[in-house]
């Protein structure tokens, strides 16, 4: 055990946002597009998935209603002030699967594909955040943002027969590469504006530089390697050369925006104590990141697949994922419900922030698009049946929100992927078993 | 009677060509007697009538798992196990714990059902014999979290606080997180090297930090202050926190102490004198005093919080009381040990009952006259730089000065060439040094010799020679080829086995002779290698992730259910395991202690939640448990707390995990939709034992529960946190069991029987751990018979501890490695 929580300066970056951040802001990202005719930009597009575990209160979640006067349910009731920039969908159908219900869950909730059940490696298919991430990286530092609150280091409790890997993260760089989830706020300020303790621009520029020169003989060295090994060994130095390259190719854009302004803000201390100081302080980082425009494509799970933390600060003093098999008790399910509920009040912080934070003409916000839900509807029977599922944002207008929309039973949540991928201007016209994209999501 | 067996079997093939022959017959009639014994007990269900049948709607849960799971044993040629080892493989691993043929189906007598099973094993043993498989490592094995702060340490004698660094790994499907297959590489990792590189090499040549920088230790909040604390702290001192800092350069720092408060933020203990003292590396410091002079009226006892003191009063305690406990000094560069603690008034001498102090809830934090306690320890700096100072890293670094510049090259050369060496764990080549020159180069002409270094050693640290264990092929070799690993890799695979490690310089010294390997060389290096302190890490890593300790940290008891749980019990918890894994393996005991032993490790703390009389002390010492329920691993609260849930026990969880961890026998996971444990019957509500017992009614569910709920519940007199009950809701516990052979046992004494009776098993259980840890690949159906001839060699060694490990590192799978089919 660790008995001592290595921590550095508590003063959380909370208290100085608001007041501390210099904001270089929108204007400095959409330069080129802005022009003094007031003619309005285009907004910058974003994407954003918070992802929570063990399924939900369906009852509890899922409005009675459908279309613009759907009634507000108890789960869905601490985001109602964004009404008007939510789009509640319900009968999308997750892939089904006979093993790893819960490894499952996590990994089809992005990539629409059920995790492979192999001795020998890992494979499912590249996610949804990052497909977006792969054109939206080309205007930003980091491709994407991966973010979690549970560490993935949990052993023998995981699902039977697949790795931890699958329950702990819903980001896919490829088949073979699952993205790892930061739980560090810490880490995660030292990723979007380095570690130099310092904005100076002489300084940071000075590391760029050495850093292109480990990389670029890093790649060397690989290369040397890459001659020496048979084709099936150099997957593995692909990944590394692919990992090398993207880390170089964020420095190129670092070195050509070195002279943008950084924000003064407090670096997070670490790890903070409770669960909801942890998550809105994960949030704080997100809109930190999007408002300066490090990176647009930002996941996150507040909580890992199968998750068994205990809520006792809101009464729930139960593990989650034993007590997400509620039976149908009453009891128990009051306590899932509970927890739901105090998940989207998390949220709903979040969408604060976003929604107090301007972009354009509107706020950030108006212009991303946000997906929120589980893997699995009903936890007590695993269901991947008509999963819960809300868009939050307008899109930059691409999205009308405020309504349920229920579709066709069997409808498949790759259907849903493409759609967003049309609307972060990515067209495709197939992802796993889609078949095809879903309407209304822009009008009626 | 076995090896005639086996011999008939090997030749069957050969003499079938000749016709009829006594040896033929017999094999012949063993043949069919075990395809009747198929036919008549597994075939019901695995076939492939069943098992590739369609879905339909209404089909039983049994069906549905039948059809999951795939086996089928109807047209395998039992006459011919190597036609389809990896089928019988499965077949030997159902037949280990029993539980083929589900309770309820017809099974063989016990002599048949263990006869069977032997000539299975025989069989498949026989069969890998003539063509061993050392299966196949991945060529690029990145090293993980613990492997890399590991490797850090022994290259450059620095402990780096990894997890601010890089990211931890997630296990592998068995829970081992050391498997390649798992270590995936993402662009995040990349970018946290290339940051780890910068931190790392900066920490180790003394580099002058571009500004002061601070780090707070927290105390847990849970963890109870009211004796010493640690070996680091003086005797007759109370609470407080020893803490290791690593100081980068000589120079000033400021040392700031926060003493803990209570849920409403006051100080706590502050209304009388109190002292406290500070310590370097055990030499006092400071003794700040406090307490006792609170101005203003304060809140009333008990109450504070909800009535207020006055205004004056309560500013004070929440922002003024611990102000200004901080001292600015000259720190000497290196790890250094910061001690806060608080001298006790009354004590009586180490090892004999000290005054009781505070005897309240952990939750009556308010009183004014508790005892204060470290809340944190904060250090920052430096303020002022005099040196980089002489720490170990710098005398491990620096192995030469240039007096001129003339010598600069020469130098570095000898210091990158011995670092490359031990970092890429391999002779150096000309073209490694080379390149590192060129990085030494660059960072001497914008620094001095030193800050070359630096920037050289930054590039050793995100090279793949470092970052990845490297296993190539020999040139030219053709598919398929079986072939004896280099030395140098051999190496690799023994430190990262033992060690979680760099290999020292012994061991790269014995590869350059190309004498690792022979006779009697390396029996000697891994009995010295275990004897290192290195090998701690075998311990804590093999045995945190096998027995799932390392879960421990996550787990946070329902207060409401066990209110007695605090830090203190949680650090003892891991702590005996720690030990009494460590003595077993250090004394070279039989595997068999594990569970047979009569003693444990506790400290005051455990040896009350065991009921233990008379120990007393934060010291842990040996402690033979005579007559009590505890002793071996199945009484450890840490075992018993990583597989309950935080409110009660489970025990599926249990039974899980002693199917899983000791016998080997993992149950498949359960089918999907799971009907719900009824909680009810006919009006009655029904106690966990009972809604088990309708569980099990269903077919489906029966085949796995029948084996897992009666180990569990065997497990039920001890609680979530692992104490000792006779009884619970006012029910007696039931700790009986029946196993689905039939066998019955009670409690966990007759559980440990029960294990001890199967010593095969339970060794070969440790020993497939062992081996999957030692490779970080999984196992494949050809390693198994490997396991099985470690096992049976170790038996002749009382199964001891140094048999099992030797076995692992002899063991072809080790030792070889095949080239891609």
């Amino acid at each position: 055990m660790k008995l001592f929580k290595k921590t550095l300066p508590r003063r959380t970056l909370l208290r100085g946002l608001g007041a501390s951040v210099a904001l270089p802001l929108l204007d400095s990202m959409v330069p080129a597009l802005w022009s003094a005719s007031a003619q309005v930009a285009q907004p910058v597009k974003r994407l954003g998935v918070v992802y929570v575990p063990n399924g939900m209160a369906m009852k509890s979640w899922t409005p009675t209603t459908e279309g613009a006067g759907f009634q507000m349910t108890r789960i869905l009731a601490p985001m109602a002030a964004y009404r008007d920039r939510m789009l509640v969908l319900t009968g999308l159908n997750g892939v089904s699967s006979n093993a790893g219900v819960h490894a499952s869950a996590s990994t089809r909730f992005l990539t629409g594909v059920t995790p492979a059940r192999t001795e020998s490696d890992l494979r499912a298919s590249v996610s949804l955040d990052q497909l977006v991430a792969r054109i939206l990286s080309q205007q930003t530092q980091l491709g994407s943002l991966e973010l979690a609150l549970d560490q993935s280091d949990v052993f023998g409790s995981c699902d039977i027969g697949f790795s931890c890997q699958y329950t702990s993260t819903i980001s896919w760089r490829d088949a073979n590469t699952p993205l790892p989830m930061e739980t560090n706020p810490r880490i995660v300020f030292e990723r979007l504006f380095g570690d130099t303790g310092t904005t100076d621009p002489a300084v940071r520029l000075e590391r760029i530089r050495r850093d292109r020169s480990l990389l670029d003989s890093v790649t060397q060295r690989v290369s040397e390697l890459n001659r020496s090994v048979g084709a099936g060994d150099r997957a593995k130095l692909d990944q590394y050369l692919d990992a090398v390259r993207d880390v170089e190719r964020r420095i190129q854009m670092a070195e050509a925006q070195s002279s943008r302004e950084l924000p003064q803000v407090e670096q997070p201390s670490g790890i903070p104590e409770t669960y909801e100081e942890h998550a809105k302080l994960m949030f704080d980082m997100q809109v930190l990141a999007y408002q300066t425009d490090l990176t647009r494509v930002i996941t996150f799970m507040l909580g890992r697949e199968l998750s068994g933390r205990t809520y006792a600060e809101i009464g729930v003093p139960d593990s989650h994922h034993p007590t997400s098999h509620h039976r149908d008790d009453p009891v128990l399910y009051e306590k899932v419900t509970k927890i739901n509920e105090f998940h989207t009040s998390l949220l709903a912080y979040y969408l604060d922030r976003l929604d107090a934070t301007p972009d354009g003409n509107g706020s950030l916000l108006d212009n991303m698009l946000m997906l929120y839900g589980a893997g699995m509807s009903d936890s007590n029977q695993h269901a991947n049946t008509g999963l819960p599922l809300v868009l939050l944002g307008g899109a930059g207008g691409a999205v009308k929100g405020g309504r349920h929309l229920r579709y066709a039973e069997g409808t498949p949540i790759s259907n849903l992927h493409l759609t967003m991928l049309d609307k972060m201007g990515i067209p495709l016209d197939k992802m796993s078993n889609s078949t095809g994209h879903l309407d209304l999501l822009s009008s009626v | 009677m076995k090896q005639v067996l086996l011999f008939c079997l090997g030749i069957a093939s050969s003499v079938q060509l000749f016709g009829a022959d006594a040896a033929l017959s017999e094999a012949q009639s063993i043949a069919a007697s075990n395809r009747a014994l198929l036919d008549q007990y597994c075939v019901i269900c695995h076939n492939e009538a069943v098992v590739n049948s369609v879905k339909t709607a209404n089909e039983g849960l049994q069906t549905t798992q039948l059809r999951n799971l795939g086996l089928t044993l109807d047209r395998e040629n039992v006459a011919d196990l190597s036609e389809n080892p990896e089928v019988w493989e499965k077949v030997v691993n159902k037949l280990r714990v029993g539980v083929m043929p589900p309770p309820n189906y017809p099974r063989p007598d016990k002599p048949r059902y263990d006869s069977f099973r032997a000539w299975l094993e025989n069989g498949l043993d026989e069969v890998a014999a003539a063509d061993v498989d050392p299966g196949r490592t991945q060529a690029f094995h990145r090293l993980n979290q613990t492997e890399y702060r590991n490797a850090v340490r022994d290259l450059l004698a620095i402990d780096i606080d990894v997890e601010g660094m890089i990211p931890t790994d997630a296990p592998d499907q068995y829970g081992f997180d050391n498997n390649a297959d798992v270590l995936a590489l993402s662009p995040v990792l990349v970018e946290r090297y290339v940051l780890a590189a910068h931190k790392i090499a900066g920490l180790a040549v003394g580099a002058a930090p571009r500004g002061a920088s601070s780090v707070t230790y927290d105390v847990p909040l849970n963890l109870i202050q009211d004796d010493r604390l640690s070996e680091e702290l003086p005797f007759g001192s109370r609470g407080g926190a020893a803490i290791k800092h690593f100081f980068p350069v000589d120079g000033d720092y400021r040392i700031k102490v926060k003493l803990q408060t209570n849920y409403v933020d006051f100080v706590r203990g502050y209304g009388s004198a109190h002292a406290m003292e500070i310590s370097l590396d055990g030499n006092l410091l400071d003794t700040i005093n406090f307490g006792g002079d609170a101005p203003g009226v304060p809140a009333p006892y008990s109450y504070a919080g909800n009535i207020r003191g006055s205004d004056e009063w309560e500013e004070f305690m929440m922002a003024f009381a611990d102000e200004g406990f901080e001292l600015v000094l000259p720190v000497e560069a290196g790890p250094r040990i910061i001690g806060a603690t608080f001298p006790r008034e009354m004590w009586e001498d180490e090892g004999i009952q000290q005054p009781r102090l505070f005897g309240y809830h952990l939750a009556v934090t308010e009183l004014p006259d508790s005892n204060p306690g470290i809340g944190s320890i904060e250090i920052e700096g430096p303020l002022s730089i005099d040196g980089p100072g002489d720490t170990p890293s710098r005398r491990r670094i620096f192995t030469c000065r240039p007096e001129n510049p003339g010598q600069e090259a020469g130098c570095a050369t000898e210091i990158l060439g011995s670092l490359a060496r031990s970092a890429y764990r391999r002779p150096v080549t000309e073209s490694d040094v080379q390149g590192l020159l060129r990085f030494f180069e660059a960072g001497r002409s914008e620094g001095d010799f030193e800050a070359g270094i630096q920037f050289a050693l930054e590039r050793i640290l995100v090279s793949p020679d470092f970052l990845f264990r490297i296993e190539q092929d020999p040139i030219g070799i053709e598919p398929g080829t079986r072939y004896a690993i280099s030395d140098s890799e051999f190496a690799s695979r023994l430190s990262f086995f033992l060690w979680s490690s760099l290999p020292d310089d012994e061991l790269l010294d014995l590869v350059e002779d190309n004498s690792l390997r022979d006779a009697g060389v390396l029996e000697r290096q891994v009995a010295r290698m275990m004897e290192d302190p290195r090998a701690d890490a075998f311990i804590k890593n093999f045995v945190g992730q096998w027995l799932y300790i390392r879960n421990l940290d996550g787990i946070y008891p329902d207060p409401a259910a066990f209110p007695e749980f605090d830090e203190n019990l949680r650090a003892a918890f891991q702590r005996e395991t720690e030990m009494f894994l460590e003595d077993q393996i250090r004394s070279d005991s039989s595997l068999l202690e594990l569970l047979s032993a009569d003693y444990s490790f506790v400290n005051e703390r455990l040896a009350e939640h065991y009921g233990i009389p008379g120990i007393y002390g934060s010291r842990y010492r040996k402690v033979t448990m005579d007559g009590t329920q505890r002793g071996g691993l199945l009484g450890h609260g840490s075992l018993m707390m990583v597989t309950s849930y935080p409110n009660r026990t489970s025990p599926v969880l249990r039974g899980k995990f002693v199917l899983e961890n000791l016998l080997g026998g993992p149950p498949p996971e359960p089918p999907p939709n799971v009907p719900a444990l009824e909680e009810e019957s006919e009006g009655k509500k029904l106690t966990m034992r009972e809604a088990m017992a309708k569980h099990r009614e269903n077919p489906a569910c029966r085949v796995c529960h029948a084996a897992m709920d009666p180990i569990g519940f065997s497990l039920e007199n001890y609680d979530a946190v692992g104490k000792w009950r006779m009884e619970f809701a006012n029910q007696p516990i039931d700790a009986s069991g029946l196993l689905p052979d039939g066998n019955t046992f009670d409690g966990p004494d007759g559980l440990r029987d029960l294990l001890l009776d199967r010593p095969d098993d339970l060794v070969g259980t440790i020993t497939e751990k062992l081996l999957r840890f030692a490779l970080g690949r999984s196992l494949e159906y050809y390693d198994m018979p490997q396991v099985r001839q470690i096992v049976r060699d170790a038996a002749e060694d009382e199964y001891r501890w140094s048999s099992v490990i030797l076995g692992v590192i002899e063991s072809t799978p080790f030792q070889m490695r095949r080239t891609e089919l």
